[in-house]
């Protein structure tokens, strides 16, 4: 077999080249930021409406920056040797925890709701990751619901013989920490500081905490909206705090108004930003633009979108809701 | 349902002990287990957790599994669990 040398050490990261040494250099932050685009067709009828591209992230999604920084924070606590990381998922944060994970030689257990896409129960298992899948009503007493955070703290608080760690994005401040430090300063620097809206879906609660705080620190009169979707809904990634318990993270205090989103607007939305403006986005991506388009912006008014993920893990769900629309058959 | 002092009569097919365990664990590993047996089969579950008590016998209902015995006598909580026909 012929050996391919790699020679040449100083192949180093330069991001001017888009040349990196190690897929972790792609993590985003202010010196690489990921893209914030303006949306030109689905807009509202005055302002500008911008979106963060969180899927060009190097693992998929928003979810990369929670996941460096809960990872970073419990192997600089000395928490990790010996003991094995559990997380309860949606399917994002576990899948860039099982990435960072397997790259840090650390073995992942992901407990994941049962209704969450195969795309993303197959992802995380293809990145080595353990999945339980989880039933919302896995404790038919005292536990309404989150059968899968009740299931992964349990397996931190039981005698199971292995000692189990909790990254724990629902309670643990680094979660916000990643969003005030990286996030926050990036749509500030994008934007020139000239923004009047910020909208982000309501799950954690760590991107509206830390990006809500970080702007408001620099202008407070900057609107931090929060998008929430109806109990029993089908946008995976966020809660309805109607059936959810509410994140220890969450920071009221930075959220200026919470917009209640259905799943229908959310998924005509998506729709329209596939077709209309090329973009491949996730459900949750369209519930945030659905609710911009309602804001009442004014003319000159730039408002600023997360949209968490793209929508190539969603395909069961949105070919379901198609049906043969479009479709060709003999 | 079956008195305590009557399980020794119970066919077991498969035992589980989830001591140690807190709730929702050893329901979960108790339905995985009731998974992979056939209709008839009787699980064995011996739980620590003293939520169990509850949750087991709920369990048992939302899967239309029969709850064949329950014995706490000794700070152990042990469960006798038949796989329902539709479960």
């Amino acid at each position: 077999m012929t050996q391919i040398s790699i020679r040449g050490d100083d192949l180093t990261t330069d991001r001017r080249l888009r040349r990196y040494s190690d897929i972790r250099d792609l993590l985003p932050g202010p010196d690489n930021p990921t893209p914030l685009v303006r949306l030109n067709r689905v807009t509202p009828p005055d302002g500008q409406l911008f979106l963060k591209l969180e899927w060009l992230n190097p693992f998929g999604s928003i979810k990369d920056r929670a996941a460096e920084y809960l990872l970073a924070g419990l192997v600089e606590r000395g928490e990790l040797p010996g003991a094995q990381l559990v997380e309860a998922s949606s399917g994002n944060t576990g899948i860039a925890l099982a990435a960072l994970a397997a790259l840090t030689g650390v073995q992942l257990t992901v407990t994941i709701p049962d209704g969450v896409p195969e795309e993303k129960k197959t992802l995380l298992r293809m990145l080595g990751a353990e999945v339980w899948e989880t039933p919302d009503d896995l404790c038919p007493v005292d536990h309404p619901t989150d059968g899968a955070i009740a299931l992964a703290r349990s397996l931190v608080a039981s005698d199971t013989g292995t000692r189990y760690v909790m990254a724990d994005q629902y309670e643990n401040p680094d979660n916000v920490r990643a969003h005030y430090e990286t996030t926050g300063p990036e749509i500030w620097r994008q934007t020139g500081g000239r923004l009047q809206y910020f909208l982000a879906g309501l799950g954690t609660g760590g991107t509206i905490t830390g990006v809500g705080r970080f702007l408001k620190e620099q202008d407070p009169s900057v609107r931090v909206i929060g998008i929430e979707p109806q109990a029993g809904h089908q946008l995976p990634g966020l809660k309805s705090f109607q059936e959810a318990k509410q994140p220890g993270i969450l920071d009221w205090s930075v959220v200026d108004d919470v917009i209640q989103v259905d799943d229908d607007p959310a998924y005509e939305v998506t729709g329209r930003l596939f077709r209309e403006e090329g973009l491949i986005v996730g459900p949750s991506t369209g519930a945030v633009v659905h609710a911009a388009l309602e804001l009442g912006a004014e003319t000159g008014d730039v408002a600023v979108g997360i949209s968490p993920d793209s929508g190539l893990k969603y395909m069961s769900y949105f070919a379901e809701r198609l049906g043969n629309e479009g479709l060709l058959t003999v | 349902m079956t008195q305590a002092n009557e399980v020794g009569a119970i066919e077991v097919t498969d035992v589980l002990d989830t001591s140690g365990l807190l709730c929702p664990l050893p329901v979960y590993q108790a339905a995985l287990a009731l998974k992979k047996l056939q209709p008839g089969d009787v699980l064995e579950l011996i739980c620590t957790d003293p939520g169990s008590l509850e949750d087991i016998p709920a369990l048992a209902r939302q899967r239309q599994d029969v709850l064949l015995a329950v014995d706490d006598q000794t700070g152990v909580q042990k469960f006798w669990i038949e796989k329902g026909e539709d479960a």
